[in-house]
């Protein structure tokens, strides 16, 4: 895709979340992403975008796909989430082998809970299920989209990453740090109906983590970006000591050099060949970080109305975080840039 | 010098911290999070106990210090029913301090200092809400915001505008004791809030509020000096919740270290011992300067620029041993305890006077400390 196409594209996404989502921003983060959202973003070709077009999908290429969850994320970093868990994780995992679940994920028809609390760092959780006669059984302590019709779940016991089409039950649902509106939560599955997508489960779920590179540093600076441009918004009109917010050294100057800062890594995430991990790994790393930096400040210029939630920028604090949590291994992460750097395994003590 | 506490000042510290871990668990915590919903049990409890006894500051400093080490939330719910008390105390008359303190310091009612307007906020001199004198009482209009208590207390002390004065926007403005039961006083509680949520937190408005000329605080037109002076006081205290929250980040973060340990994992990756060892070296400074800050300020000589070092230096301390602590324990941080210390964590930078306020404070009286000696 031409950086014209591009253009178009971001302005077509832009204008869609313009009418689909601002104002309904916080009722997605209170009660998640509703069936009518998603068959938006199906028609608009968003929800299925790198999804093949034999199956409903766009098959649009990686740039564009990008461009797609980066400006979603300045809206809603839950609904940009959404649309790579469809596309890169989902639709990767399940592949040829489920044409019929991949038409219905690309249309918006369905969703799929997955859980990776197995493959995380720092998680002391994993999935328990057992066979049971002709099922399986078993208890997921945690999932994004937990209320799916389908989901996929790593079990333990025979080390196998299996696709769940039926007995999916979601659990009370923890809204948790981020990505409220993913429905996060438990589930419960008691099912008959399912089928091994990959019998090196836990090393599937970890590659197609560390996979996320790009998608990751799109939504971290799409997240930084819903949250500056509401900053710089708020800073023009907020007064204090009479002079507006933005005419003191530290608001103006500050914000001023974390926006050149988004401008930076905007145009390398534009241009980035996805085949160059060391380019991968560092706009990953330095993207995230700096969406961390930039969403606090935000949240820090807003005063007391940036931390109720009705202004829209603390979700935006919340899922910077979150993102260096839920979508990557970051120690993973700086020992692979570390290992590009040096040529060879580094920095592990 | 001799940098440890007395005796009853520790003994403060352990029965503190043997009520956090009666009263207090995760569990308990997360539900009053979500809920929203403010611990009135808890608080009630924390004064049957005798934790919460304002007459005696070092004890104060750290039972709150060790509340909000448990849980920010219930914490400060626990310890703040008595906000603003101190503007009385010093100021107010005799028949103030027996009519409104002597409740609040039993716990039997519950009081809240309501200085932030909409659209106000570190420009305290900036305040639009008035007060008119009309047949022997001063009727109040206007808005409060972000009130700590705002919903639940039985009276406020009002930072309001009596006067207009030309070019000096701190002068003209008055303390009042306005009950909130009186008529024309409406309270919109606040939602939906980043963190600290068992806190309640509400809009105030005024419209038409008759208040007894007898509630107004000292004399006219002072109100700012008021205020400011308390203001001195109530940043050590919310030094001591950032420093709580900080330490209770640290001991989450050595739970999991120590649990990576046991299972194996003997030799913990460098970067994550030095982020330990940088909270902790944080959280110590932060107590240093705290401490000090209110060893001025307990003998009655208050040196601001100390307040205003601990409570922003604390506060960032906060927020940065709460990041960096999840950061450190990753998913099980994110599940636990530590995504609402992350969240309580942020509004330390922004009550009671934002980073930026203190930092200005700080840099001048350094800068005028330093011409008076020039």
């Amino acid at each position: 895709m031409s950086m014209e196409e591009q253009d178009l594209l971001r302005s077509a996404v832009k204008e869609f979340a313009q009418k689909s989502i601002q104002d309904r921003a916080l009722k997605i983060e209170h009660e998640g992403i509703d069936s009518a959202l998603l068959q938006s973003l199906a028609a608009q070709g968003f929800l299925g975008a790198r999804i093949p077009e034999k199956y409903g999908g766009s098959g649009i290429d990686l740039h564009g796909y990008l461009t797609i969850i980066n400006e979603l994320a300045t809206f809603s970093p839950s609904v940009s989430a959404l649309v790579m868990l469809v596309n890169s994780v989902h639709a990767a995992l399940i592949g040829d082998s489920e044409p019929e679940v991949m038409k219905k994920l690309a249309t918006g028809e369905a969703t799929v809970a997955v859980s990776f609390s197995d493959v995380l760092e720092g998680s002391w959780t994993a999935t328990s299920l057992q066979k049971s006669g002709n099922g399986m059984k078993g208890a997921i302590q945690a999932s994004t989209l937990h209320n799916s019709q389908y989901a996929i779940a790593f079990n333990r016991e025979d080390g196998h990453l299996y696709l769940f089409r039926n007995g999916v039950k979601a659990l009370e649902e923890d809204s948790g740090l981020s990505f409220r509106g993913l429905s996060n939560g438990p589930l419960e599955i008691d099912s008959t109906d399912f089928t091994v997508l990959s019998d090196r489960g836990l090393e599937s779920l970890k590659n197609v983590v560390d996979s996320l590179d790009l998608e990751v540093a799109a939504i971290a600076l799409g997240t930084a970006k819903g949250a500056l441009d509401k900053a710089i918004d708020y800073v023009k009109v907020r007064k204090t000591f009479e002079r507006p917010l933005k005419d003191y050294g530290p608001v103006g100057n500050g914000l001023s050099k974390l926006m050149a800062e988004y401008l930076a890594l905007s145009s390398l995430l534009d241009t980035v060949d996805e085949k160059d991990e060391r380019a991968r790994l560092t706009l990953k790393v330095l993207s995230v970080d700096f969406a961390k930096r930039a969403t606090k400040a935000a949240l820090q210029y807003h005063g007391g109305y940036g931390y109720i939630e009705d202004t829209g920028v603390e979700k935006f604090y919340r899922d910077a975080m979150g993102l260096s949590i839920l979508f990557q291994r970051p120690h993973h992460d700086t020992m692979r840039l570390s290992k590009e750097i040096f040529g060879e395994k580094s920095g592990y003590l | 010098m001799d940098f440890d506490f007395p005796e009853d000042i520790n003994n403060a510290r352990k029965k503190a911290q043997e009520f956090a871990r009666k009263e207090i668990n995760s569990r308990m915590a997360k539900e009053y999070d979500r809920k929203e919903k403010f611990p009135e049990e808890l608080r009630k409890k924390a004064f049957e106990q005798g934790l919460v006894d304002y007459t005696n500051p070092w004890s104060m400093l750290v039972t709150i210090e060790e509340l909000c080490r448990a849980d920010p939330g219930l914490g400060i719910s626990a310890t703040v029913s008595l906000f603003g008390a101190e503007v009385i105390m010093l100021f107010g008359s005799d028949a103030q301090k027996q009519k409104y303190l002597t409740q609040v310091q039993t716990g039997e009612k519950i009081m809240g200092l309501a200085v932030t307007e909409p659209g106000g906020g570190s420009d305290v001199a900036g305040i639009k809400t008035r007060a008119v004198e009309k047949d022997g009482k001063y009727i109040l209009n206007g808005a409060k915001m972000f009130i700590t208590n705002g919903t639940i207390a039985d009276f406020f002390v009002m930072l309001i505008r009596t006067e207009e004065v030309e070019g000096k926007r701190h002068h003209g403005l008055s303390a009042f004791i306005v009950d909130s039961d009186l008529p024309g006083f409406s309270k919109n509680k606040l939602s939906g809030k980043l963190g600290v949520r068992a806190t309640n937190t509400a809009e105030l408005i005024l419209d038409n509020v008759p208040v007894p000329k007898e509630n107004l605080i000292g004399e006219p037109g002072k109100g700012f000096y008021y205020i400011m002076t308390f203001f001195n006081i109530s940043r050590a205290y919310v030094a001591a919740q950032a420093i709580g929250i900080a330490q209770g980040a640290l001991d989450r973060v050595l739970e999991h270290l120590n649990r990576l340990t046991k299972e194996g994992n003997t030799a913990l990756a460098e970067e994550v011992q030095f982020l330990a060892a940088d909270i902790a070296t944080r959280i110590e400074a932060s107590r240093l300067i705290t401490y000090k800050a209110a060893s001025y300020l307990f003998q009655f000589r208050p040196n601001p620029t100390l307040t205003s070092m601990a409570k922003a230096y604390a506060s960032e301390t906060a927020t940065f041993a709460a990041e960096k602590a999840l950061e450190i324990t990753g998913y099980s941080g994110i599940m636990g305890d530590l995504e609402r210390f992350f969240r309580d964590s942020k509004i330390m930078e922004i009550w009671e006077g934002t980073s930026e306020i203190e930092k200005l404070i700080i840099s001048r009286n350094i800068l005028k400390e330093y011409a008076e000696v020039a």
